[in-house]
């Protein structure tokens, strides 16, 4: 009896251990690109780069050849490391606030200046708080676009979002409600484009967005998107409206309210969540969309754009990229996780 | 009398009028954005630029590109190894959940992750470990695997071998893709009643004769579902080729269309060239489409709905 549940102790134990090693490494990739968003430039070029981002740096003031000496604790050497020797305080500022990643004032380093005089010791010892977000705030006031893009971008998906739900959410209801002539047919074409490669329409669409007067705009991509999203809401709100019985409409029918009535009043808010569901995944589809976006753009690029490029031209530093890159991923990761459930209606369910 | 009935036919009319207004938006729709895209390329990817005329002489063109052969077939190359890969790992995966442990939940929501990451998002990821000082070579350092000033060049430089590269690009992309088709497998294990798993344990079954003899067959239809639709993205892999390796060390075919339309746009060739791979790649993935329509039963004459 013991034996049998020591036994089963182990078995459940090494279970456990199984499972969390996959899941670590599984998530081990996300945590150093996170990581790495948040290292200070001269970490984030070190070799090996640490695992963990500081929260705090500590500093030492001494005095120098040329002014003063600046020196950082450098956790992989268990050591001071001196990075800087100069009189100029402006410069020595700017070098903690940008490459060292750390809050500092004007004020607050004048006060160790003159502590360290005053002392009449060889040096002073001091820490700073870790500006976390400073790899944030560069990649988005260095990279050039950034932020109209990230503008573009949440527009594209509003507009794709609008246009799939209420185009989609019509055809939806109608292949929920009706049976008609051409139903199936249409609910596999539906299924087919939404298949087909979307860097396939970009190219053509070129000149046709051209002479519409739409290319390199926000409009013109959102019109693409929908393409592909109108086909996802389509199989969505089918399979909402086929949840909510026809019956609850007609009650309200007997009721007197009207056809439409009866739709905006008992049908939609309880489709909403389902509704939710699919406009998040417009969201999605948009958001993270990158080839039809590099065909179809030029200065305008969309957010994804951005990244690309600067991944691409490999020019900006890592850990600016690593904010880049994090910056895009966390909307996504959030209606993921959202729109899980709805998952398997992306496409078109199990059985189609 | 004659007002009832005149009403009530008007009323049937109506009704058959109704869902064909609901559906006439997305026809004119895709009539607009997705039938004449469509039309367009097919017919460019046929039309002598200087005569306007018909000609195959794009495609001879596509088809002579020293680069077309190498990207077909690394295209097909990743397309196998990663569809048969993820396919087994994923199923493991979806297995691992579908036993319902205590914290089976969690690990679902954290699993799928990679997943929910954007593909350059996922690519900023890997080329910052990948790089001989990125966090992959750092995280083996503090491991204790690798020695100070040891460095594995996961890229190699330009020496590196093919195999390597398609090794990489498929275990990265791997990650990224695993989840999705375990999410699909997921729902197609909880739709098996568990009656039927029990009934092969009871009849003296092990684990994996009850996996191979009742579990994987009543999963077929999911199995096929998650493949082709696997397939159809695998097709299309570029984005992490690129941002990792660049452009043209490991053509594939959506790569090649970027290249000739962004990166050469100046070239004679490129918008003939652009296009012919276009339609290419689409041709590829439509007759991955029509085998998933035909396996799901689209082609069949079929009366039920939805």
């Amino acid at each position: 009896m013991t034996s049998k549940s020591i036994n089963k102790a182990a078995r459940k134990t090494i279970f456990y251990l199984f499972v969390t090693t996959l899941l670590v490494g599984i998530l081990l990739p996300v945590y150093f690109l996170v990581t790495l968003s948040f290292l200070s430039t001269r970490e984030a070029y070190q070799f090996p780069l640490p695992m963990t981002p500081a929260l705090k740096t500590d500093l030492k003031l001494g005095y120098g050849e040329r002014g003063y000496l600046l020196s950082v604790w450098e956790r992989s050497e268990d050591d001071y490391a001196t990075v800087l020797d100069t009189n100029d305080l402006d410069k020595m500022r700017v070098y903690i606030q940008s490459i060292l990643g750390t809050k500092i004032t004007d004020e607050e380093l004048a006060e160790q200046i003159a502590r360290l005089e005053s002392s009449g010791e060889e040096e002073v010892f001091f820490t700073q708080p870790r500006n976390l977000l400073y790899n944030y705030e560069t990649f988005f006031r260095v990279t050039r676009d950034a932020v109209p893009a990230l503008m573009r971008s949440i527009q594209i998906a509003l507009i794709t979002i609008v246009i799939s739900l209420v185009i989609g959410g019509m055809a939806g209801y109608a292949f929920a409600r009706y049976l008609f002539r051409g139903r199936d047919a249409l609910k596999f074409s539906v299924l087919f484009v939404r298949m087909f490669p979307g860097v396939a329409i970009a190219i053509p669409m070129v000149l046709i967005l051209a002479n519409m007067g739409l290319y390199d705009q926000p409009m013109g991509l959102a019109l693409i998107y929908s393409v592909g999203s109108i086909g996802l809401t389509v199989w969505i709100t089918a399979s909402i409206f086929l949840g909510i019985p026809v019956s609850m409409e007609e009650a309200a029918q007997v009721f007197g309210a009207t056809k439409l009535q009866s739709f905006v009043r008992i049908t939609l808010p309880l489709a909403f969540p389902g509704l939710a569901a699919a406009a998040m995944y417009a969201f999605l589809g948009a958001w993270n969309e990158t080839v039809a976006a590099i065909i179809l753009t030029q200065f305008n690029p969309t957010f994804s754009v951005v990244v690309y490029q600067t991944l691409l031209g490999a020019t900006g530093q890592v850990n600016l990229a690593a904010a880049g890159g994090i910056a895009m991923a966390v909307p996504a990761v959030f209606f993921t996780f959202f729109i899980r459930k709805y998952i398997n209606q992306m496409w078109g369910g199990m059985r189609v | 009398m004659v007002n009832v009935l005149h009403s009530k036919s008007f009323k049937r009319r109506q009704k058959k009028i109704v869902p064909y207004l609901l559906i006439l938006p997305v026809v004119i729709y895709y009539i607009f954005f997705w039938v004449r895209p469509v039309i367009n390329v097919l017919v460019g990817s046929f039309t002598d630029i200087n005569t306007g005329g018909f000609t195959l002489g794009n495609f001879a063109m596509v088809f002579q590109d020293p680069t077309f052969w190498p990207a077909f077939w690394n295209t097909a190359i990743i397309v196998v190894v990663s569809v048969t890969l993820e396919f087994f790992a994923a199923l493991a995966l979806a297995l691992l959940i579908n036993r319902k442990f205590w914290g089976s939940s969690y690990f679902l929501f954290l699993v799928i992750i990679p997943m929910a990451l954007p593909a350059v998002a996922a690519a900023a990821m890997w080329q910052t470990g990948l790089t001989p000082h990125g966090w992959l070579n750092s995280l083996l350092f503090h491991l204790g695997i690798l020695d100070e000033g040891q460095k594995i060049f996961w890229l190699g430089g330009y020496d590196a071998t093919k195999a390597r590269l398609l090794a990489i690009i498929i275990l990265v992309d791997a990650w990224t893709v695993i989840p999705s088709v375990m999410i699909i497998l997921l729902a197609g294990l909880q739709n098996i009643p568990k009656e039927a798993e029990e009934a092969g344990y009871v009849f003296g079954g092990n684990y994996f004769t009850v996996l191979r003899k009742i579990t994987i067959p009543m999963l077929s239809s999911t199995i096929q579902t998650a493949v082709i639709l696997r397939l159809i993205s695998a097709i299309q892999i570029w984005l992490i080729i690129v941002l990792l390796l660049g452009f043209g060390r490991l053509p594939v075919l959506v790569e090649r269309i970027v290249y000739y339309h962004e990166e050469v746009p100046g070239l004679d060739i490129s918008y003939q060239m652009a296009t012919g791979y276009t339609v290419i790649v689409s041709i590829l993935v439509s007759i991955a489409a029509f085998f998933y329509l035909y396996v799901s039963g689209a082609f069949k004459h079929r009366e039920d709905a939805v």
